[in-house]
């Protein structure tokens, strides 16, 4: 199930985001050796996890955490804004229909098709609340890989500067336009949800 | 123009294009403004043998190519293979530092050279479940790269690789069907097979009989079609069934 939580809309299930800073814990500090806040040895909880980031969580139905991904608005304080305004050729997008995707994260509990699954689900998602939320560009930060993976989901994904070396991992910043014909060019890139998502559950 | 608009129009062009032959143009404009001659968009696959499901792209000279393809290159390609183990782009002067290299690889290399391919760079390009494909620049023998347009090459190497995924999948190639699935225990078999266990050695560990293991991996090479558990082990390793990590994890 699809797990909307909104800022207007807290407090979201325990359970769900638990599980979620548990599962970042486990994929960008244990996995990835980012050096990034950890709460209690079993969170990965940073500054941007305040009262303004959205996050779209997948769990099952026991609250397990599937994937996520973090949303936050870019007229507050961001990554790309705050540490890394300089993958980015101009001023980095800002604006009220601009948001930045943060923290995507796979469980790694999941083996390959379930990931795939997974993740497929969760790009859908991420364009479907886009529509529905009014916001009509997202921008992120990849590694070149990801990126790669980035562009092959077939959504309009343009880089924002070129990439460079930072801390020994070459990034680069993107950007990736969100309109009536996303969802199209997903399924023609073969990515569709798998995992049953009834209508997204927004905690209220 | 600013190194970024001109990838910017190149990332444009790249999306609008319809067919190879306009693909095709596109890269020849852009690895002139990158300082290249010559450039090569493929995947890593025996290029014959795909019968046009492979991506393959390039305006390498003509017997060169010939040669490349008649040897079978794609697959054992050095160059290929550097850009298997590193996940950005790469000169290839550096390669003797990120694989061994054999004598046949340095005689290829030598090959390359003779037929005009001096110094190149290469854009690794992986999409979980196909094969594995790359982006390489290269200048005339004797001419040297600007190492100041790399990054832009980098960025123009991974667009015009989906491009070409784009184009080849309209063409009904890409993407792949489904891998088959294994079950648990087959895969949980094929793990310590692949770690070098022999049957006797994964029935003590799993806690089942030795037939049970023989049966199960039986049952997985079915599932793909092969007949040798190497080959099991390989396929299963290049659709994500299996990854590196699993097998060396401690």
């Amino acid at each position: 199930m699809l797990h909307i939580m909104q800022p207007d809309a807290r407090p979201a299930p325990d359970g769900v985001l638990r599980a979620m800073f548990a599962a970042r814990k486990s994929v960008f500090v244990d996995l990835l050796k980012w050096d990034v806040p950890v709460i209690d040895g079993a969170y990965e909880v940073d500054q941007f996890d305040d009262a303004h980031a959205t996050y779209l969580v997948l769990a099952d139905s026991e609250e397990g955490h599937l994937a996520s991904a973090r949303l936050l608005p870019t007229t507050r304080p961001h990554i790309l804004d705050s540490f890394y305004a300089g993958l980015c050729e101009e001023a980095p997008p800002r604006g009220d229909d601009v948001y930045e995707i943060t923290r995507f994260c796979l469980d790694r509990e999941l083996n390959a098709r379930e990931r795939r699954a997974a993740r497929d689900t969760l790009v859908t998602a991420l364009a479907g609340h886009a529509l529905s939320a009014g916001i009509a560009r997202y921008t992120a930060i990849a590694e070149m890989p990801w990126f790669q993976q980035i562009l092959a989901f077939g959504w309009r994904c343009r880089p924002l500067g070129l990439p460079q070396v930072i801390g020994g991992t070459m990034l680069v910043a993107l950007g990736i336009e969100i309109d009536a014909d996303t969802p199209a060019q997903l399924a023609a890139a073969g990515i569709l949800p798998s995992i049953d998502i009834p209508a997204a559950r927004v905690a209220a | 123009m600013g190194m970024h608009l001109v990838a910017m129009q190149f990332i444009r062009i790249v999306e609008e294009v319809k067919t190879v032959d306009d693909l095709t143009a596109a890269m020849q404009a852009v690895t002139d403004e990158l300082g290249f001659q010559y450039f090569a968009l493929t995947h890593h696959v025996d290029v014959l043998a795909a019968e046009g499901a492979a991506i393959r792209l390039h305006n390498y000279p003509d017997r060169w190519a010939d040669y490349y393809d008649r040897n079978a290159l794609g697959v054992s390609d050095p160059v290929h293979r550097a850009s298997h183990v590193t996940s950005v782009g790469f000169c290839w002067s550096r390669m003797a530092e990120m694989i061994p290299l054999t004598a046949e690889d340095r005689r290829v290399l030598a090959m390359g050279r003779e037929e005009g391919i001096g110094e190149g760079f290469t854009v690794p390009a992986h999409v979980p479940g196909e094969a594995r494909g790359s982006c390489s620049f290269a200048s005339e023998a004797g001419r040297p790269i600007v190492v100041d347009l790399l990054p832009m090459a980098q960025l123009a190497g991974a667009f015009a690789f989906e491009g070409a995924r784009r184009l080849w999948s309209q063409r009904g190639h890409l993407p792949k069907p489904p891998s088959p699935a294994l079950t648990d225990r087959q895969r949980d078999c094929l793990l310590w097979a692949a770690r070098g266990k022999t049957d006797w050695e994964i029935s003590r560990i799993l806690g089942v009989t030795e037939e049970t293991v023989a049966r199960h991996i039986k049952l997985a090479c079915a599932r793909y079609g092969v007949s040798k558990r190497t080959l099991l082990a390989i396929r299963a390793l290049f659709d994500g069934t299996l990854t590196f990590t699993d097998i060396f994890r401690r």
